[in-house]
């Protein structure tokens, strides 16, 4: 039991991520500066947990600086019809900078060993993160897949102008798709930070936005396989740690690379008959 | 060049203007650890020699990339936080004859190329006695960030010096691949002691903070690493293997200076004084006279060179 809430942890942050951002690209939003918005949350929780001493505060925090990030990016993106790409990458260079200047700013230039309130766990190991998170995750399956709402969003992502004819505004349906992603982005640094870490490093995501923008491709962009895919690389690094550190004859390198060959071989396998939204990183401008 | 007799190569000439001193980073220099320790050496020449000093992180491709812009705007001394910086200087080195070009190890040297090295090990062999005196498990753990030669060498000592008092004591070892990454380092600290270690050593610069916190989580001992660590707000920290690099970056930039830099290969450890290892006062109760007076006599014959600590060279 407590290995499974391992693994759970392990994959939580990606999986926080990788949820968000399938909602964003379902209605035809890439987000590429989902590792900055990580990033920036994984910050602005560790300052408000530790300025504070709630950690829920600094959770909270911590989605505000997605979402803060979001908005920035959306406004390029939405408004100004920006190329996604760019824009994402200009939001990851500008969360790196402004997360280390800050830092290094408030706690001098050779950096300090911050130790702030963690989210409290429950006995077992889960905490309400982990299980809202879950929750959440199956709510946003729900959404896509069931009510109307869902059907406009996915109609933004694969033909807008459908969408628009049917009296919907494309804008404001993939702004709501890409600040959802950009709340649950921020999340899953604040997770990496207070529920996992209890501290921040510079650039302490390492690299995990861009393995959840991998996660939603490799799970076809349908939330349960987009989960699966998740729970793969959380196990794979919990193993890493856990099970095959023990044998040092095998370099844990190949058990980092582990995950992304099961995923392959599931891609290829499964994934057959199943294209990414049509419209998806197309800028959309809606005629007056 | 009045002075170069023979075969012998030029030799940089003696700083008369302002000196310019560059430092190259693997990683960012906020890391309290590595790359801070070097960085404060840096800020230490800036004030002591009113050195005009540049710091830059570089790593891989960008590493001549950096050493050449420093060496065309008039530097000094460049100096590569690294044995991977060793052989890039060999090469940037031939174009620019009056910049001195330093790295952490590494194995080359020429005309203005040269390389030194902290002994941690030292600290590190002294800590595996501690970890293997004190351990009721009989398992200590080492967490590392990126599996490089020279973490792996100061492990290498930890294990010896755990393995010199209880030869039958298993180490733990375990890479995060990245020194950045404090979940993974808390991640991977929890699991060995999941498997058992009751006292565990890092060189998680950055992300020690999850080493640390891990121990506090499980009830485990923790030594520090690089800088003295001892006051750690876990209190966790038992000792620590410190770097004292200041008096080291002062004394190399102090010979650039004056001209009189040779490129060489030259190991500073506890002899120096470049390393020590220090107790917590606070957690002295945890140390028994019997294990203090055995870190002595240890400490005492490294300082002697009686007692060779194992170093890979890389």
């Amino acid at each position: 039991m407590t290995e499974v809430v391992d693994i759970l942890r392990f994959a939580a942050p990606i999986g926080l991520a990788a949820t968000g951002e399938t909602i964003g690209q379902k209605a035809g939003v890439l987000n590429v500066g989902l590792e900055g918005m990580m990033l920036a949350g994984s910050y602005a929780a560790v300052i408000a947990s530790g300025a504070s001493g709630n950690p829920w505060l600094g959770f909270g925090a911590g989605m505000v600086a997605g979402a803060a990030l979001g908005l920035v990016q959306a406004l390029f993106t939405l408004k100004l019809a920006a190329d996604q790409v760019v824009a994402g990458t200009a939001v990851n260079l500008l969360a790196m900078g402004l997360t280390s200047a800050l830092f290094r700013l408030q706690f001098g230039t050779s950096g300090k060993l911050l130790s702030v309130p963690t989210l409290p766990k429950f006995a077992g190991g889960l905490d309400l993160v982990l299980i809202g998170g879950l929750l959440a995750a199956a709510a946003g399956a729900w959404v896509l897949a069931k009510t109307k709402f869902g059907l406009a969003l996915r109609a933004c992502g694969e033909y807008p102008s459908a969408a628009q004819a049917a009296g919907f505004s494309v804008t404001k349906i993939r702004l709501i798709a890409a600040l959802a992603g950009a709340i649950a982005a921020g999340a899953a640094g604040a997770y990496l930070s207070l529920g996992i870490s209890g501290s921040f490093a510079e650039n302490m995501t390492a690299g995990r936005g861009f393995i959840a923008l991998a996660m939603v491709t490799f799970g076809r962009w349908r939330p349960v396989w987009v989960a699966v895919a998740t729970l793969f690389v959380g196990a794979a690094d919990w193993a890493q740690f856990s099970v095959w550190a023990q044998n040092p004859a095998l370099p844990p390198q190949a058990w980092r690379a582990l995950p992304y060959v099961l995923a392959l071989v599931v891609l290829v396998c499964a994934g057959r008959g199943v294209a990414a939204p049509a419209a998806l990183a197309a800028p959309f401008q809606e005629e007056a | 060049m009045a002075d170069n007799k023979g075969a012998e190569p030029a030799k940089p000439a003696p700083v008369k203007t302002t000196l310019k001193v560059a430092l190259l980073t693997p990683g960012p220099v906020s890391d309290s650890g590595w790359s801070a320790l070097a960085y404060d050496g840096l800020k230490a020449i800036e004030s002591d020699l009113k050195a005009e000093v540049g710091n830059q992180e570089a790593k891989d491709a960008q590493i001549k990339d950096s050493m050449r812009s420093y060496a065309q705007k008039g530097y000094n001394l460049v100096f590569g936080h690294g044995f991977e910086y060793n052989e890039p200087a060999i090469d940037v080195a031939k174009e620019f004859p009056n910049t001195v070009f330093v790295s952490s190890s590494g194995g080359k040297t020429a005309a203005n190329v040269g390389a030194f090295r902290f002994a941690l090990e030292e600290g590190f062999y002294l800590a595996g006695i501690t970890a293997g005196e004190l351990s009721k498990t009989h398992k200590v753990a080492m967490i590392g960030g990126p599996d490089v030669p020279s973490i792996r060498s100061t492990f290498k000592a930890f294990a010896a010096g755990a393995k010199s008092v209880n030869p039958d004591i298993e180490v733990i070892e375990k890479f995060t691949m990245d020194g950045q990454d404090v979940a993974k380092a808390k991640q991977a600290t929890l699991a060995a002691i999941d498997q058992g270690a009751d006292l565990v050593i890092h060189q998680a610069n950055a992300a020690a903070q999850g080493v640390f916190d891990a121990c506090k989580e499980k009830g485990v001992l923790a030594f520090g690493a690089n800088l003295n660590q001892n006051d750690n707000p876990s209190g966790v920290v038992l000792a620590s293997a410190v770097i004292v690099a200041k008096p080291a970056f002062i004394e190399l930039a102090k010979r650039v200076q004056a001209g009189t830099y040779r490129g060489e290969i030259t190991t500073a450890g506890m002899t120096e004084g470049a390393i020590m290892f220090t107790f917590n006062p606070k957690l002295a109760d945890k140390v028994s006279p019997d294990i203090r007076k055995k870190i002595d006599i240890a400490s005492l014959s490294i300082i002697n060179k009686a007692l060779k600590v194992p170093m890979d060279s890389f």
